[in-house]
């Protein structure tokens, strides 16, 4: 079993927490005690972070739409396809056509690049957040 | 029943005497990371690992007996294809059974097994997953020479120093480690490796002694375990206590996860795939309203107060009557993380102030 | 922004040695419970706790004063507060004379004021208004915390602004323990805001219309840059200006109003590609879906509402073929012509602090082992800062900037005859993709309650649990019901968690011209007792 310290992905607060790693899933956290947010303690959802990232439910292979359905892909034809949606939407509607939704949940580095791709490789301002929401 | 043993070990000797146990055995110890936080660990490495006696241990030990998410078993969906008809088949999981020595474990923590034991181990439903791994497990504990800013096992008893219950019970006197033997096996590892040990003479023995002389004066903390029992037993807690702390629990079920004795656990099926998943066994805790939630939406505990007496009853009442004394062990480790204030000092000094206040009104 | 920047003035842990705690349109005992237990330990030092919501939230069964207000009257009670701050002469004249701007404009604006009508508008009592004003002025370390209440309205920045002038009148930001305090509630809402993930504005706050920011910008990247400010969430989600959509891990079509209008527009898009981690509502309606890692199995850092920029550690492999969304938009970027090739996240940071004044300094080697740096950060010699505007406001000086009353955009009236604020619960999170997956909360809190005071479910003929239908003037959805006198009669509270009970479809588009949020806490609607 290992401890890897992280930090929280839900809410503004920052805490530190330790998740419990055994046969490469999560299976349980643990608060940082001397970590200046979390005290030692975690709200209810951060003591069960654990729970969905194992779910079911996750996305585990990219899915482009065919004949009105998404289905299975690989990760070249999905990117290759959003690349190709991206630059024919500028080249027939102008860049400030294609908007860009980052994600507050999302690192400051992925942030970073993507507003990047934005208004360096699109050519566009239109990159935004939930924050107002 | 063998007898109590009183040695000495020089204190180099003791990660010596680790690495010898570490051929047969996995080591767990107290280790302080990088970010200052003092974890119960593995460890593989003991040269590049530095035990850390100096701290209390921000999780106890349960998490390696009773794990926060334990899979019981996996589950397969059978379908007949030709039926249709559909049925369940379940494949148990036992975890492995590893012998490993726990060291540096303090009083409280050590008691605390001793108490989830009886739990888990009681004489007709003993539970498989809890006793594949405790057993083979070997207890090098340390006793408390200076307790910590929140500790009161003196109150529960259940520290600073032990009686039993360990297998190597180290007191620190300074320069060497004043060592009992417990149970037995404590006792073989004495003889097996007798190089690294001494009888302990008088001198020794008076040192002890005075170690634990001095432990005991030193709490910071005044609590009155066994008043609260007595007056929660009388039912004499005024009604507005828990209705006070109830409004200030926020529901997080922290104190329930990190408290050593707390056993509670929920059970549910969590499907990976259309063909099945697993039967898995969580933490629960009693403040939580779904604790008593019934098919159908009825909760026979549906109010704040309720959970918050729930869990004091449960500590220092319903304990005290099945097994003779409250399941806290004074680890201190509810006070202080508890966002609302709500944890064990607290609640008995509420008690017990407002018990002095209800007696003194009645005189 | 009145003193410059959009974050909180101090840090979590100072609220503890506050002596006034000012919470205004904050549930925080559920959005923020780390926030909240630094009030507990505050109010058992001594300090006393001025709640200001519409709602009987728990924190507000702790107050020494309540101000259950009308929803969307922020601006008439905080100017009658300041108006009796003035009269009552509990001015920081110092304060306002060496660090502010504007003053008079104020000054005049509150002599205008009413406290009497004002208190009769936002249906408080006057003399509580005044209590609240002397308990806040009069102590050294007052605190001001708020949160979406206040901000969720047509007039949310006006209601910013005043909480800004409250602070400024008295001098109460600029030090240790004192401030204003805007709790944010993604664990990386800052962060992304800080990266210049907005349409005006670079990395650091730096504006597109700067020639000088964009130029810097346009050197290290090596191409133009459009100086032409973007659109917001909304208008790209409502309407046709937009053909092509790319979106990262968030799920519109939950999270904004008008629900029908979202999902039309996201329809009638040439092309939509999404990165999630489940197919969220937003997702299912893509034609290219990527799927991305969790926060558990990438690294990279992120930044805290007390501006705390944290690393993050990958603890396992992203499951399945997901990747983390960092590598998806390099390999786009790659396809586009444009190769961007970073070995690690601590290269991506070092390119941040190159071009970000205020994490200059913020460097991966400096995060950890530790607990992170608080920006400003602005090189390698400066630690963290753990409380802003120390000698001297971000923009200079301080500026007050006078609000008046707006009414909210919808009004209850004969055939819509109640209030709808919106929020969280504790037990879930946004619109609950993550915490919908997890057994535990779901057992704690499994289906979309609206809060209704059990006179208003008397006279209706609702019981508790009760299915319930609420029709606003945009649209309509159900719930079931939860009978409390957490809310006054003729108002509601419900949460946007659950897709079953879209709350979003009830909300107007109205929003605040200047920070183009929208109105989400006063929405009219009727409510009927659903049969089965």
């Amino acid at each position: 079993m290992r401890d890897v310290m992280t930090i929280c992905c839900y809410c503004g607060c920052g805490c530190g927490l330790y998740l419990h790693v055994e046969n490469e899933r999560v299976v349980g956290v643990a608060p940082s005690r001397h970590h200046p947010v979390s005290r030692n303690n975690l709200c209810v959802k951060g003591w069960h972070i654990h729970e969905f990232i194992h779910h079911p439910d996750r996305l585990t292979s990219p899915l482009v739409r065919k004949k009105g359905r998404l289905v299975p892909a690989t990760w070249d034809e999905a990117l290759d396809l959003t690349a190709d949606g991206l630059r024919r939407c500028g080249e027939k509607h102008g860049p400030d056509a294609i908007g860009v939704l980052a994600s507050a949940k999302c690192t400051n580095e992925e942030n970073y690049l993507l507003q990047k791709f934005t208004r360096a490789v699109l050519g566009t301002n239109n990159i935004d957040h939930c924050a107002r929401l | 029943m063998m007898m109590n043993k009183n040695l000495v070990m020089n204190k180099d000797y003791l990660v010596p005497l680790l690495r010898k146990l570490a051929k047969t055995h996995r080591l767990v110890a107290p280790v302080r990371n990088e970010y200052g936080d003092t974890l119960f660990t593995i460890i593989t490495d003991l040269d590049r690992t530095e035990i850390d006696l100096d701290h209390q241990p921000q999780a106890s030990l349960k998490p390696y007996f009773f794990p926060q998410t334990d899979t019981l078993c996996r589950y397969v969906i059978d379908c007949d294809p030709a039926t249709g008809a559909m049925d369940y088949s379940f494949h148990v999981q036992l975890p492995q059974n590893r012998p490993t020595v726990y060291v540096g474990v303090r009083s409280c923590d050590m008691f605390a097994v001793m108490y989830t034991d009886m739990v888990f181990l009681h004489e007709h439903e003993r539970d498989v997953y809890y006793k594949q791994r405790r057993d083979n497990a070997i207890f090098i504990t340390i006793a408390c020479n200076t307790p910590f800013d929140n500790c009161f096992c003196n109150a529960t008893r259940s520290g600073p120093f032990l009686e039993s219950g360990f297998d190597l019970q180290l007191t620190d006197l300074g320069d060497r480690w004043f060592v009992e033997t417990g149970r037995a096996r404590g006792a073989g590892l004495t003889e097996d490796w007798a190089c690294f040990f001494r009888p302990a003479d008088e001198a020794d023995k008076r040192a002890q002694f005075q170690a634990e002389l001095e432990a005991r004066g030193r709490f910071k903390q005044l609590v009155h375990v066994d008043l609260a029992s007595k007056l929660l037993a009388e039912d004499k807690v005024p009604e507005s206590i828990f209705r006070d702390l109830s409004s200030r629990c926020q529901d997080c079920g922290g104190c329930a996860f990190i408290c050593p004795t707390c056993t509670c656990f929920n059970i549910t099926d969590q499907p990976r795939d259309e063909a099945g998943g697993e039967r898995v066994r969580s933490w629960d805790a009693c403040t939580f309203s779904g604790f008593t939630a019934m098919a159908g939406g009825h909760n026979s505990v549906d109010v704040e107060t309720g959970r918050i007496r729930r869990r004091f009853l449960h500590k220092l009442q319903y304990d005290v009557d099945r097994h003779g004394r409250p399941s806290c062990v004074g680890c201190g480790r509810c006070v202080g993380m508890c966002f609302g204030g709500v944890d064990m000092i607290r609640f008995i000094s509420m008690i017990s102030e407002a018990g002095e206040n209800g007696a003194e009104a009645g005189e | 922004m009145t003193f410059g920047s959009g974050a909180m003035t101090n840090s979590i842990d100072e609220i503890g040695q506050a002596q006034v705690i000012l919470v205004s349109g904050s549930n925080t005992t559920e959005a923020h419970p780390q926030v909240a237990r630094r009030i507990y330990d505050a109010v058992d030092r001594g300090a006393k706790l001025i709640v200001i919501d519409p709602r009987r939230t728990r924190l507000a069964r702790h107050a020494h004063l309540h101000l259950r207000l009308r929803p969307g009257t922020d601006i008439p009670l905080l100017n009658a507060m300041m108006r009796c701050i003035l009269d009552e002469n509990l001015v920081d004249d110092l304060f306002i004379e060496m660090r502010t701007e504007n003053y008079f404009a104020l000054r005049d604006m509150l002599l205008q004021v009413d406290p009497g009508q004002a208190a009769a508008v936002a249906g408080v009592a006057e003399s509580d208004i005044r209590l609240a004003a002397r308990m806040y002025a009069r102590a050294q370390r007052s605190v001001i915390c708020y949160c979406l209440g206040v901000t969720q309205h047509i007039c949310g920045t006006g209601n910013v602004r005043s909480y800004a002038n409250l602070a400024m009148l008295t001098g109460h930001v600029e030090q240790e323990f004192t401030g204003v305090d805007p709790l944010r509630g993604q664990n990386n809402v800052q962060g992304a805001c800080d990266m210049g993930a907005l349409p005006v504005v670079l990395t650091g706050y730096q504006s597109v219309t700067d020639p000088v920011a964009l130029g810097k910008f346009a050197r290290a990247w090596g191409v133009e840059l459009s100086n032409r400010p973007g659109l917001t969430v909304l208008d790209m989600t409502h309407g046709e200006q937009i053909r092509a959509m790319l979106v990262m891990g968030e799920n519109p079509v939950l999270s904004d109003p008008r629900q029908d209008h979202v999902i039309a527009t996201l329809k009638g898009l040439d092309f939509l590609a999404v990165a999630d981690i489940f197919l969220s509502e937003t997702a299912a309606l893509a034609d290219v879906v990527f799927p991305v890692a969790t926060f558990a199995e990438k690294s990279g850092t992120v930044t805290s509402s007390e501006r705390r920029v944290q690393l993050m550690h990958q603890a396992i492999k992203p499951v399945g073929a997901a990747r983390p969304d960092g590598q998806v938009i390099m390999a786009l970027s790659e396809r586009l012509g444009y190769p961007m090739r970073y070995d690690s996240e601590a290269e991506v940071m070092e390119e941040i602090c190159l071009l970000t004044p205020i994490y200059g300094g913020i460097y991966h080697d400096r995060l950890d082992p530790g607990w992170g740096l608080q920006w400003p950060c602005v090189d390698r010699s400066h630690g963290s800062t753990q409380y802003l505007h120390k000698y001297a406001f971000a923009r200079g000086r301080g500026r007050f900037e006078p609000a008046k009353h707006v009414a909210p955009a919808e009004a209850a009236d004969e055939h819509y005859p109640f209030v709808l604020m919106t929020g969280r619960v504790y037990h879930h999170y946004h619109t609950g993709s993550m915490t919908r997956r997890s057994l535990s909360l779901m057992r704690e809190c499994g289906r979309s309650l609206v809060e209704m005071h059990p006179d208003d479910g008397r006279r209706l003929g609702i019981g508790p649990g009760d299915p319930v239908r609420l029709t606003s003037r945009h649209g309509s959805c159900s719930f079931n019901a939860d009978l409390t006198p957490r809310v006054e009669t003729g108002y509601l509270y419900a949460n946007f968690h659950f897709p079953e009970s879209p709350v979003n479809v009830l909300i107007g588009d109205a929003s605040d011209p200047i920070a183009r949020i929208p109105e989400f806490k006063i929405c009219a609607v009727q409510v009927e007792r659903e049969t089965a």
